[in-house]
């Protein structure tokens, strides 16, 4: 994959975790479908860059990991939202905005 | 919000586990939800693999990442929780100031008083001397086996020998100094002053690899006789006191003994070998055949010697040994001299106090080690009153390794303020120690407080910490965690006083070798208090001047009487005399001699007495006493048959059971010169101590100065009032006759003698004062702990007194249970001091290290200060009323 879709990628696969998450904790199975049933097919996001990111995640301290129970009683890591993450996300989401809100206005139709 | 537990942390393999677990979850649960939507088993397998993409990399991936989250965050934890103990630690310090001020200043005694001597033996012992590659260097004696002298100084012609035939020596030099006799005249340049000189020869320089500071060092031309120019190097502090290290004085001419010396150079300032009292180096080649002969006897010079790269010591003796024998064979002279003696220039110079210093840090280190246990018994009654406060924790979850942890960050926090504060004392205990010291300490410009000896204080510290932290802390971790709440008291309470007797016993140990270090340091300061120096240094002064026979080459011997005579003459004195080496100021010169019917045989050499020159009436002023015959008179002038004084051990010697006087000896025995010099014993006189107090008198023969002069001159003047206020008036009197004359010094007998006990005088203060310390601090743990007892046993002890125990038998029962501690400590230490103070027999005088009546007299004191120390606590407990004590709680 080359470099600057790739970095762009992570950033999107993040925010998107991020703003998941902040549904409440859930496990990552979850979080996956939860994202892939949100974009609607429309982004074709594999299950592997998701994971790598919410360790990554993890790793910056946005999200804490604990192992707990799922729904049909099997041992599942939870992730959870750290206040750094959810400082992230406000950051990133707000970025993102801005970022969109540019796009459109080029794309805006002159009338 | 703060965990209160903590899973275990995870390690590679875990994380491994962990991530297989989480990915296998996802298949499993895509998979299971496919096959709910109705695909078969293995078509929704497939189908989640797919949409999961990758993965064995994200496996890789994730665990990398895995075990970098793992340990940042366990060392976030780590640094967390040790700043938790550390805030916790301080606030625990804080809120009981007694315990934490006592504890400090314990330490900071104990660590400072460490820091101190060893900064004293870092600089004295350890550090290498200030030369390239010290580890070289040598000092090397003639060694002559028969006669048993193995330190021998070297003959100028054998050095020179030894040179030219070296092979695995760099280089090899001699020099001659004698503090306050090989000097130098000064003069033409304000008062005529005697200067401290070292005569060195070619090699010297080159064999320490030193350079000067200003100019240049000597050439080899320069060194040796009929060289261009007579030069002359200074010593940085004479450069300093004289020229006020003016760079110009380099190259200029200066007088010395009536001869232009041109300077060539100022050592450097931390150059101060072979003394710090040196004020200029000279050439030897420049003395005169007429001063000291240059033949094969004469040893005078001492030598050093460079061992090229790579060769070892041994090789070094053996090669010098080779030359040493070849020498031997080869002249007649050097017969008796085919050996050779080779000691670590570092070991010569500092040999005399190694076993002083190393006798001082054993015994501060048991000062240090009395403080732990007493910060550490302290520390166990704290624990008990924080019995409670661990219980929580424990209860809370805190692992015990935490609470461990924990105490120990506590101790650890007391012990470095302890050794921060320990460093402060440390400065001042180093300052005192040089103060005290007086010139006695070789190298004494190296000790400071360097990076060295703060890392010793820093690490003495931790461990000292460790020490007196880790068996309280253990034992409140215990307790605390195999109890309930409620049981918990009984456990630590029970624990502690058990540990704490322990810790009273080794204190008591501890303190009775340290008490009986100082005592037989004491008795044996006592000893050499009592020594008889066989002179009177009450009232006694010494004007000390060397006449020069440059100015005066014939005529010197009048000289020399007119200034005694003239000295005679001072009101106030009341009598005078004059001695080459006054006592404690030179030990006279070693020469040979034959005893009544002496023959020579071949291959042996001579006797040999020490020669000390005298004049008439010196013993007189000395207050030495005369055990047979008389002194020499004014009337004893050359020309005149030859007499002699010996002393008292001479005379045992070669005259057992008959008088000594009448008798002659030969003083010039055939062998050597072919013509015999009889000489009559006139007199024998009491021994004289004339090295040191320490040491006995040797066997000696007092030569008449007026036949047998010697340039060095101590005038001596026995005064009716204090000595001191005579200093001028005296040199006054020798500048009536000639104002030229320069005056080394003047000094009173009663400060020779406190000079010469210094190094025992420092020595016992020091060992005394720890003593004391160790004493006071063991009465204080026996004290503690005592009192514990009583305030813990407050009720039983009720019970016993309402049940009609007499209060005889109360206060019994404690100071018995002291008394049974201290037993217990005493027979330890007792043996300890037993074994230990052996090392000290190097620094006693006149007691043999196991002294039984210093060994009798410290349990004595010790058990008295023990009986005392238990009797406050248990006077106490005898006086529990039965009714308050059964009330409360």
């Amino acid at each position: 994959m080359p470099r600057e879709p790739m970095d762009l990628m992570q950033g999107t696969l993040d925010v998107l975790i991020l703003r998941t998450l902040a549904w409440g904790p859930m496990h990552g199975y979850a979080a996956t479908r939860w994202i892939r049933e949100r974009t609607g097919g429309t982004i074709d996001i594999e299950d592997a860059p998701l994971y790598k990111a919410l360790h990554r995640l993890e790793h910056s301290g946005c999200v804490s990991a604990e192992w707990g129970i799922s729904e049909n009683n099997r041992r599942a890591r939870y992730y959870k939202l750290t206040a750094r993450g959810r400082q992230q996300l406000k950051a990133e989401e707000s970025a993102w905005r801005r970022y969109a809100a540019a796009v459109f206005a080029v794309l805006e139709p002159v009338s | 919000m703060r965990r209160l537990f903590k899973f275990p942390w995870r390690n590679a393999r875990d994380i491994r586990a962990d991530v297989d677990d989480e990915l296998r979850f996802h298949i499993e649960e895509r998979t299971s939800a496919l096959v709910a939507a109705g695909l078969a088993p293995d078509a929704a397998r497939t189908q989640a693999l797919r949409e999961f993409g990758d993965v064995d990399d994200a496996r890789r991936y994730i665990n990398a990442l895995d075990r970098g989250t793992e340990s940042a965050a366990r060392r976030k934890d780590y640094l967390g929780e040790l700043r938790q103990d550390l805030a916790y630690a301080f606030r625990k310090l804080r809120s009981s100031p007694a315990f934490t001020i006592t504890a400090i200043v314990t330490l900071a005694l104990g660590i400072g008083a460490n820091a101190a001597i060893f900064s004293v033996v870092n600089g004295v012992l350890l550090r290498p001397l200030p030369y390239p590659h010290a580890e070289q260097l040598l000092k090397v004696y003639q060694a002559n086996r028969s006669a048993g002298n193995l330190h021998a100084s070297v003959s100028p012609l054998d050095l020179d020998d030894w040179r030219a035939q070296r092979t695995v020596f760099a280089d090899i030099g001699g020099f001659w100094y004698s503090d306050g006799a090989s000097g130098v005249d000064l003069t033409g340049d304000g008062d005529p002053q005697r200067l401290s000189a070292v005569f060195i020869t070619p090699g010297f320089f080159t064999t320490l690899q030193v350079g000067a500071a200003e100019g240049r060092l000597p050439r080899e031309d320069e060194l040796v006789r009929g060289g261009p120019d007579k030069v002359v190097v200074l010593s940085n502090g004479f450069w300093q006191r004289q020229y006020g290290s003016s760079p110009s004085i380099v190259g200029t001419h200066i007088t010395l003994e009536g001869a232009p010396y041109q300077v060539i150079g100022v050592m450097p300032r931390n150059f101060a070998y072979p003394s710090d009292r040196a004020d200029v180096y000279i050439p030897y080649s420049t003395i005169t055949d007429d001063m000291i002969p240059r033949i094969r006897p004469v040893r005078i010079l001492d030598a050093v010697a460079r061992m090229k790269p790579g060769v070892t010591m041994a090789a070094a003796g053996a090669e010098l040994n080779t030359i040493a024998a070849r020498l031997a064979r080869q002249y007649p002279e050097d017969a008796a001299w085919g050996e050779t003696t080779l000691v670590p220039l570092r070991d010569d110079i500092t040999g005399n106090v190694r076993a002083a210093l190393l006798v001082l840090l054993g015994a501060v280190a048991f000062v240090l080690l009395i403080g732990c246990v007493n910060v550490a018994s302290l520390l166990l009654a704290r624990a008990g009153v924080r019995e409670r406060e661990i219980a929580v924790r424990a209860a809370l979850g805190a692992g015990r390794g935490r609470i461990v942890r924990q105490l120990l960050t506590e101790s650890i926090v007391l012990s470095l303020a302890g050794g921060a504060a320990g460093v402060a004392v440390a400065r001042a205990g180093v300052g005192a120690l040089l103060a005290l010291s007086a010139g006695q300490l070789p190298r004494g410009a190296d000790v400071h407080i360097d990076g060295t000896v703060l890392l010793f204080a820093l690490a003495l510290s931790l461990a000292t910490g460790l020490l007196f932290g880790l068996v309280p802390a253990v034992h409140a971790s215990r307790a605390a965690l195999h109890g309930t709440l409620r049981e918990a008291g009984r456990g630590v309470a029970g624990g502690a006083r058990r540990a704490r007797s322990v810790l009273v016993i080794a204190e008591v140990a501890l303190a009775v070798v340290l008490v009986v270090g100082a005592g037989l340091m004491g008795r044996s300061f006592i000893a050499i208090m009592k020594v008889d120096p066989g002179f009177r240094p009450d009232h006694l002064i010494a004007v000390n001047f060397t006449i020069s026979t440059t100015r005066r080459p014939t005529g010197w011997q009048q000289y020399y009487h007119a200034v005694i005579d003239k000295a005679r003459t001072v009101p106030g004195v009341i009598s005078a005399g004059a001695t080459k080496d006054a006592p404690f100021r030179g030990n006279g010169e070693r020469d040979i001699f034959g005893p009544p019917g002496y023959v020579v045989k071949a291959g042996e050499d001579p006797p040999t007495a020490r020669m000390m020159h005298v004049s008439d009436g010196y013993f007189q002023t000395i207050g030495a006493r005369i055990a047979a015959g008389r002194e020499f008179s004014p009337t004893d002038r050359a020309g005149g048959p030859h007499l002699i004084l010996v002393n008292e051990s001479f005379a045992k010697h070669w005259f057992p059971g008959e008088a000594a006087v009448g008798k002659s000896i030969d003083m010039a025995p055939a062998a050597i010169n072919g013509k015999s010099e009889p000489a009559q014993i006139i007199g024998v006189v009491a021994d004289i101590r004339q090295a040191a107090m320490d040491e006995p008198a040797r066997e000696t023969i007092y030569e008449n100065n007026m036949v047998n002069g010697r340039v060095k001159v101590a005038l001596v003047a026995r005064t009716a009032g204090e000595p001191l206020a005579m200093a001028r008036k005296l040199r006054e009197a020798v500048w009536s006759v000639d104002k030229e004359q320069p005056i080394t010094s003047i000094e009173t007998f009663d400060d020779v003698v406190s000079e010469s006990m210094a190094r025992p005088r420092l020595l016992t203060v020091l060992l005394g004062a720890f003593g004391v310390l160790g004493l006071i601090l063991g009465a204080l743990g026996i004290y503690g702990v005592l009192a514990y007892l009583v305030s813990e046993r407050q009720r039983e002890i009720g019970v016993r007194i309402a049940l009609g125990a007499p209060a005889r038998s109360v206060l019994w029962m404690f100071v018995g249970r002291g008394l049974a501690l201290t037993a217990a400590g005493l027979a330890i230490g007792l043996g300890g001091a037993l074994m230990l103070t052996r090392l000290m027999s190097g620094v006693l005088y006149g007691v043999q290290a196991t002294d039984p009546l210093t060994f009798a007299a410290v349990g004595s004191i010790l058990l008295a200060v023990a009986a005392l120390a238990s009797w406050i606590p248990a006077r106490r407990a005898a006086h529990v009323d039965p009714v308050e004590a059964l009330r409360s709680d």
